[in-house]
């Protein structure tokens, strides 16, 4: 019992919430009511005309008047016509406005949360929430709720103009409805469960098929192909089965509606015939009568239904609100500080650090300084750590102990845009859009003109490659960038880290191997980006950081060796010097001709 | 049938109706006045039995009628779940059988679609489609003779707004059809967009992008949202002009019936009754429009079910193989300028390759990835055939082959671990009709994974996969190698299916398998060094060619491209080891 009070105050917290979102239209809204209460007024006030013009015209043969009633009755027509079309697309446009921002809302959320996030959900579960947790409170925003109270006005009517005819008749035609309502009742109930048993059957029925279409190939491999068809149509079976007995409700249900509505009918034409032979009744109210008790109907029928959808809309509004609760775990300071000129000295003082708490320390008491000029490289195995000591220094994520400063200030209490906008990144993937090369460059940064554009891609010789590509710079790229070479690629992120002219340069380098060629101007390129910066450099390459100010060498979270190129390689037993060996044995591979 | 007479009864409701308001306000002249309760004139009077005879009358008549559209419920649209289960079961038998070559060319999204939506549109044929066109046509029929009957004239007045009413429904549900491929496009774009932006947040946060990721996101949800608005405008017309013209029916039938009246042509009683005629058409008519969009959708999804279904399978024993005996397999494989090229593919994957291997041996396939090591795999059980060339088992072309037996014969274990969504017991047993518990449990000992499965809770009752637990990828590879082992086959594929596992489980593995299986060929893909330098013979592909063939030290001492391998895995261990 508590549970469930429990329940029902976290719907309305959730529709409050939702309500949120609804704030700008209200006003909207409340015309689209005025506008349900009018046609549900015009939509019930045609039967009580049709009575008039059968009891005060056509029983007093009188033309005018009923050219007159029948005048009135095309006018509510024509009215009630326009006011539902009216009423139906400002709900929908209203509702689709909520939804609009809602979505928005979300993808910012998202989109501001820690890297961590991504981490922990898959981004086909992301996607599903700025996409179809969204979608699925469609029916509900746009006509759910404004059709609700158009249902209720419209009961409210018809009981009003019938009490109004004959209060008798009344009550006889609403005699039924306790049994509609127990039907319908039972219905939904059996419905509900039956739908549930379905939906279990169709999801097996799915998965079925779809692990078998994927694992086709051990099926036949294992000469499974009959056992696997006889599996098949057993749940097949259930399947069908299943869908057979919520049949059965649907084909009890829907005549019995039928029959209920024309058995209120015949209570109408009973008692009302023998009103009728006494005066009391006319036959237009008799007319008018038939026409309210099958009118009645629909709108109860529509508000039962009316209810699964708010119960299916508020689970995935739960879901939503989930994900705009979450908190952001790598915030903005309390007081950001700002710098205006940013020098380029880095500091890892003691730094620890771990992606998960049960999981190793991938990072473990690190220390090192880069000054400002200064050319660091980074090398190490697969798995060293090295490529999160830059999602350290970007704050993707946050570490566990110890500082990391810039030019002297504590990353945590930077804003986040200057210290990001302080670092020209090139990150390992080569992400590139679909789009021209020039936003791949600007990432749509509009500030940036296209000389600045042209001169970042000449500092890196890639000038000269762009230009050959049809349209230049307004050349189209695939998803991933698909159309050009590794290298090319990398020449295109490293344009887009160069056009903000960045202090300091961080560079992840590619693994996937480039082509001597290009290997050559992606070297030069590099020689060229570092002069005058602070430059860390994950080097996957050993080639390109020979002439690094420094190297430091990970292994496992730690820093092993420090030192230049040469007093590196001249250790015997050194990492720096297996790691070499091993890119040797690399290159040798690949150079070698097929026997 | 059923819908024919439930139809023909519905007819006489508003008969009824008429006869009996026609029929009061003949008495009405007589008596008026003439009683002063109501509860005489119901039950002890003339009028109240005539009233009542016809109230049951009519109670009668709508009960028959709910019994025989509850039976046309139950019998039209339950065969037509049947005939979806019909359906779907071909199309899973038809599955099963056709080669890999077919799931290489179709994505399993396609497939897929095949089995689950593209049914159950071909359902709605023989469902609802067929139901309402019946209706439509038997209640029309017999409700607009009973109107001709009645008075032709205004019936021709009352349904002059019914074809309207029919047309109109035809252009709505096209346009909504055609609206929603526009708007799932654009959902898809949404989607697409959302996709583009969380996958690469680290640029996009490195860069201080996230407020333009949010502005090129927002104009493509104002686009979903104005597409979603025009498809609303229509569908914001349907009712009002669904209601407009049946409003419009009774209209006129009030005001040319009412005129009618005056004149004394027809009775009120026909006012009335005409005016439920019109609502029962109503709804026939409106699904006429319906229900012919509907039949070219299913149309279409039965073409693509057909089209399937008649797929060629090439890969089957002709007449004389498939009732051959299983005989005696020695375990020689041979490959003869075998060369293969993936369907829709220019390159070769395998490129003339003539290899042999001895019965009882233990060979390994080694290369980078690319190489063509699985695919060349792949052409033994039979899952492509060469494209140049042939293998011979035992000398024979393995297209001589009973390809149940051939397959029988090996225990494959691929490089994506497959293992399917039920027990664990279940997975292993896959390949074996009615395992014993004791076989089950040797299985998986020899595969290493016995530990582990105890150590579960539910032993080998253990549910694998998304309702069960996860298993490590070491787990999932020794439990399919578990499930090829169980075979005991002539020959045992492994597909670099002890990555995932440890040096010392992976030694223990192979120790096992050896001894389990003496005398059996075993063919492994291997990036491990110490996996494969126990080989008998070593193949190193590249390229899709063999280069290098030879046992380890032969490989060490030509310094080639295995030499290399080696030496540079050995570099790597020492680093792991500091």
């Amino acid at each position: 019992m508590s549970k469930k009070n429990n329940y029902e105050a976290a719907d309305s917290v959730l529709i409050r919430r939702l309500y949120y979102f609804f704030e700008p239209y209200k006003w909207w809204a409340l015309f689209a009511i005025v506008l349900t209460l009018a046609a549900a007024f015009l939509g019930t006030v045609r039967p009580k005309l049709t009575q008039i013009a059968v009891d005060d015209y056509i029983a007093f043969r009188d033309v005018d008047g009923l050219l007159w009633i029948v005048f009135l009755l095309g006018l509510a027509l024509i009215g009630e016509f326009l006011i539902l079309m009216l009423n139906t697309y400002i709900t929908r446009w209203f509702g689709q406005g909520v939804l609009y921002s809602l979505r928005n809302a979300v993808f910012e959320k998202i989109q501001s949360l820690h890297v961590r996030f991504f981490d922990k959900n898959p981004i086909g579960r992301l996607i599903t929430r700025t996409t179809s947790d969204i979608e699925a409170l469609s029916e509900l925003l746009s006509d759910g709720i404004v059709n609700m109270i158009g249902d209720l006005f419209r009961i409210i009517f018809i009981l009003y103009f019938m009490l109004m005819m004959s209060w008798e008749l009344t009550i006889i035609s609403i005699l039924v409805l306790p049994f509609l309502f127990y039907a319908t009742f039972w219905f939904k109930s059996k419905v509900r469960i039956a739908y549930l048993d379905v939906r279990d059957q169709v999801a097996r029925l799915n998965s079925f098929a779809q692990e078998n279409i994927s694992g086709m190939a051990i099926v036949q491999l294992f000469n499974r192909e009959e056992k696997q068809k006889e599996k098949f149509e057993g749940i097949n079976a259930d399947h069908r089965n299943a869908h057979i007995k919520t049949i059965f409700y649907f084909s009890i249900f829907w005549p019995l509606v039928e029959v209920l509505a024309s058995f209120a009918m015949a209570l109408v034409v009973w008692y009302g015939g023998a009103r009728a032979l006494m005066g009391g009744v006319t036959f237009g109210v008799l007319l008018a009568f038939i026409q309210y008790v099958r009118q009645f109907f629909n709108p109860i029928r529509g508000l039962s239904e009316k209810y699964n959808t708010l119960q299916s809309a508020l689970a995935s509004s739960e879901r939503i609100f989930d994900v705009l609760d979450t908190p952001n775990e790598v915030g903005e300071a309390e007081k950001p500080v700002d710098l205006a000129y940013v020098d380029g000295k880095i500091e890892f003082d003691h730094v620890f650090f771990q992606y998960n708490e049960d999981e190793e320390l991938v990072i473990n008491d690190v220390s090192f300084t880069a000054n400002p000029g200064e050319l660091l490289a980074i090398v190490g195995a697969t798995g060293a750590g090295k490529t999160t000591i830059i999602n350290l220094l970007m704050r993707f994520y946050d570490i566990n102990r110890g500082q990391i400063l810039l030019d002297g200030v504590d990353i945590r209490d930077l804003s986040l845009h200057t210290l990001r906008s302080s670092f020209g990144l090139v990150l390992q993937d080569n992400a590139l859009f679909s789009g021209t090369v020039h936003d791949n460059i600007t990432l749509g940064n509009t500030d940036i003109t296209r000389q600045q554009v042209i001169e970042a891609a000449k500092e890196v010789e890639a000038h000269q490659f762009i230009s050959k590509l049809p349209g230049g710079y307004d050349f189209r790229l695939r998803e991933r960038g698909a159309s050009l070479s590794m290298g090319q690629r990398q020449l295109i992120c490293f344009v887009r880290a160069m056009v903000y002219d960045p202090k300091i340069l961080i560079l992840d380098e590619a693994t996937s191997s480039v082509d001597s060629e290009t290997e050559e101007l992606v070297s030069k390129a590099c020689e060229r980006m570092m002069k005058g910066r602070t430059a860390i450099v994950i080097a996957h390459r050993l080639s390109t950081i020979r002439g690094a100010d420094r190297i430091l060498v990970m292994h496992k979270g730690k820093i092993r060796e420090t030192g230049s190129h040469q007093e590196l390689i001249g250790k015997d037993d050194g990492i720096y010097r297996k790691l070499y060996e091993l890119q040797y044995k690399e290159q040798d591979v690949g150079a070698t001709p097929i026997a | 049938m059923f819908l024919t007479a439930s139809n023909f009864f519905l007819v006489w409701i508003p008969v009824l109706i008429r006869r009996t308001m026609d029929e009061v306000e003949a008495l009405g002249t007589e008596f008026s006045n003439e009683y002063d309760s109501i509860v005489t004139v119901l039950f002890s009077s003339d009028a109240g039995n005539i009233l009542a005879f016809n109230s049951i009358l009519l109670i009668g008549t709508v009960a028959l009628y709910g019994l025989l559209l509850f039976a046309t419920r139950q019998t039209i649209i339950i065969s037509s779940r049947k005939i979806e289960f019909d359906i779907r079961n071909q199309i899973m038998d038809k599955l099963m059988e056709l080669p890999q070559r077919y799931f290489a060319n179709n994505s399993t999204g396609e497939i897929y679609i095949r089995t689950t939506e593209d049914v159950a549109r071909v359902r709605e044929y023989f469902g609802p489609v067929f139901m309402y066109t019946v209706n439509t046509v038997t209640r029309a029929g017999f409700i607009i003779t009973m109107m001709i009957i009645v008075n032709p004239e205004l019936t021709f007045w009352a349904l002059l707004p019914l074809p309207f009413l029919s047309a109109f429904a035809y252009w709505v549900s096209g346009f909504i059809n055609k609206y929603q491929l526009i708007i799932q496009e654009q959902y898809s774009r949404i989607a697409g967009k959302a996709q583009e932006t969380f996958s690469s947040i680290r640029l996009i946060k490195a860069f201080n992008r996230t407020g333009y990721e949010q502005k090129r996101f927002e104009i493509e949800s104002d686009e979903y949202r104005k597409k979603k608005l025009k498809l609303d405008l229509v569908e914001s017309l349907f009712h009002p002009t669904l209601n407009l013209l049946i409003g419009a029916s009774v209209l006129i039938v009030i005001w040319k019936g009412g005129i009618m009246v005056i004149d004394g042509l027809i009775t009120i009683g026909n006012i009335a009754e005409f005016v439920i005629y019109v609502a029962y058409l109503t709804w026939p008519v409106a699904s006429l429009g319906y229900t012919v969009n509907t039949l070219q959708k299913s149309l279409a999804s039965w073409e693509r079910i057909d089209n399937m279904l008649s797929e060629h399978i090439d890969i089957l024993d002709d007449e004389t193989l498939q009732y051959e005996k299983p005989h005696k397999v020695i375990g020689d494989i041979e490959f003869r300028n075998v060369s293969f090229k993936y369907p829709g593919s220019d390159e070769y994957a395998v490129k003339n390759i003539s290899l042999k291997i001895e019965a009882g041996s233990n060979v390994a396939i080694v290369g980078r990835t690319g190489a063509g090591k699985t695919t060349l795999v792949n052409l033994i059980p039979r899952l492509f055939d060469p494209t140049e060339g042939e293998i011979l088992i035992d000398g024979k072309n393995i297209k001589e082959w009973n390809l149940k037996h051939l397959r029988q014969s090996i225990g494959y274990v691929p490089q994506e671990t497959f293992l399917f969504s039920t027990t664990v017991k279940e997975n292993i047993a896959f390949g074996v009709d009615g395992a014993s518990m004791t076989k089950i449990e040797k299985a998986a000992e020899i595969a290493q994974v016995l530990d582990n499965i105890l150590d579960f809770e539910k032993k080998f009752e253990t549910l694998v996969g998304e309702r069960g637990i996860t298993l490590s990828g070491g787990q999932k590879q020794r439990t399919a190698i578990a499930r090829a082992v169980i075979k005991n086959p002539e020959f045992i594929i492994l597909d670099d299916s002890l990555s995932a596992v440890d040096t010392k489980t992976e030694d223990a593995i192979m120790h096992h398998l050896r001894e389990q299986l003496n005398n059996k060929t075993t063919i492994m893909i291997s990036h491990r060094i110490s996996t494969v330098k126990n080989a008998d013979t070593i193949f190193y592909l590249h390229g899709g060619s063999l280069v290098e063939t030879g046992t380890h030290n032969e490989l060490i001492k030509r310094e080639g491209r295995y030499a290399n391998m080696y030496s540079k895995q050995l570099i790597e261990q020492e680093l792991d080891q500091i």
